[in-house]
């Protein structure tokens, strides 16, 4: 409420200044460049706890939505701070791993192709029994890994892709990689965001493994 | 993104299945009960692979049925907010088009297509590019990224983009045509 005050004072000097201010009031705690700003807004949120509310009670509320919108838009370019380590984690970064129990193995497409036409070749024997039928979620879930199928050996592919896992690279950034026809390292930082803070680090490991799989491609 | 996930169910068999085959009644129950179906936290189950354990049987107060935690071994498909999916275009409007992956539908809004494509009517609407170059119609593969999902009783329903550095048609039936 406090800093609602605060801010609701500095609108009435001009708009997006206090936007700023007021933004990097919520990460002035660690941030020397907010020292400043901190202060006037210090100052003026004893002052104007009520006051604020009393005069401009109606700008008080927009100019928070405002910043808030922005605290959270803004905060890659803006100077880090306290809002980006709340929402660190981008929210299109694939997080296979934390959503799923513990004793789940993510499947590339053409390791479950060959999965599902196990099991659809056993059917065939099985079809005998009425009361088995495959369920339509199946034959998309197989005609899918099999139209995205892009290798007929999965062991090669994970043997190729094993030295990313020294990386810190999971299985699910794996199969991902495993799943499409990559063709270059900047097409796999671009469909993998979470590979963007180790980048420096995964560029050549990543180009020789693409280098790999696409011989694999062509071999197969 | 397939999975291979172990889960669990208590499964309840009438007493009328118990014999030497009541391990088989129980699998062919299972894989009646689980298969196709999905949830928010595993997804669709495509498929049980395997029984990991079958438990000892707890028969129910006031009926004769037997309750078997069972133990089983899935494939199961489940998209999440981030992936990026190779879709089949199943339909197309004015509002954007629907899209599917195995077994989830996803639909691209128009304004989740790069600007510059726009919607065309016709016997086969489509999105085009104003050089004609690039044609999203029904029958298109498009790579696409999930931004949303929502989960239904019987089908998993995302919401995808593709303004996005290398999403896009990868493969336009039209083309050959």
């Amino acid at each position: 409420m406090s800093e609602k005050g605060g801010k609701g004072f500095a609108v009435p000097k001009s708009g997006k200044s206090a936007l700023k201010s007021s933004a990097s009031k919520g990460k002035d705690d660690s941030s020397a460049k907010s020292k400043r700003g901190r202060k006037v807004q210090f100052d003026s949120e004893g002052s104007l706890d009520t006051n604020s509310t009393k005069s401009n009670g109606k700008a008080d509320i927009p100019s928070f939505k405002g910043d808030s919108g922005k605290g959270g838009k803004g905060e890659k370019a803006a100077s880090g701070g306290k809002s980006k380590t709340a929402k660190a984690p981008d929210p299109l970064e694939l997080r296979v791993e934390q959503e799923l129990p513990e004793n789940t193995i993510c499947l590339m497409d053409c390791e479950a192709a060959d999965i599902l036409q196990g099991i659809q070749e056993q059917m065939v024997v099985l079809s005998e029994d009425p009361a088995i039928k495959l369920p339509v979620s199946f034959d998309r879930g197989l005609t899918y890994a099999q139209r995205n199928r892009l290798y007929h050996n999965p062991q090669a592919v994970k043997q190729i892709l094993k030295p990313l896992k020294e990386y810190g690279v999971s299985d699910g950034e794996l199969c991902m990689i495993a799943n499409f026809h990559l063709e270059s390292v900047d097409e796999v930082f671009a469909l993998v965001p979470s590979f963007k803070t180790k980048k420096s680090k995964l560029r050549v490991p990543l180009e020789n493994v693409l280098a790999e799989l696409a011989k694999l491609r062509r071999a197969a | 993104m397939f999975f291979h996930i172990v889960l669990e169910r208590n499964m309840q068999l009438h007493p009328r299945h118990f014999g030497r085959d009541l391990r088989e009644k129980l699998v062919s129950k299972l894989m009646k009960d689980v298969e196709g179906t999905c949830s928010g936290r595993h997804g669709f189950i495509v498929a049980i692979t395997g029984i990991e354990s079958v438990g000892k049987g707890l028969i129910r107060d006031g009926t004769g049925f037997v309750t078997f935690p069972v133990k089983y071994q899935c494939v199961v498909f489940r998209p999440f907010k981030g992936e990026i999916l190779e879709a089949v275009v199943t339909m197309v409007n004015k509002m954007g088009f629907f899209a599917e992956a195995g077994p989830v539908q996803i639909f691209v809004s128009n304004h989740l297509i790069p600007d510059d494509m726009e919607f065309q009517s016709g016997d086969v609407p489509n999105y085009t590019t104003s050089d004609g170059s690039v044609k999203i119609q029904k029958e298109s593969e498009v790579r696409l990224k999930i931004i949303g999902t929502r989960v239904d009783a019987t089908e998993i329903f995302c919401i995808g983009t593709i303004k996005d550095d290398f999403l896009g048609v990868i493969s336009d039936p039209g083309a050959n045509a």
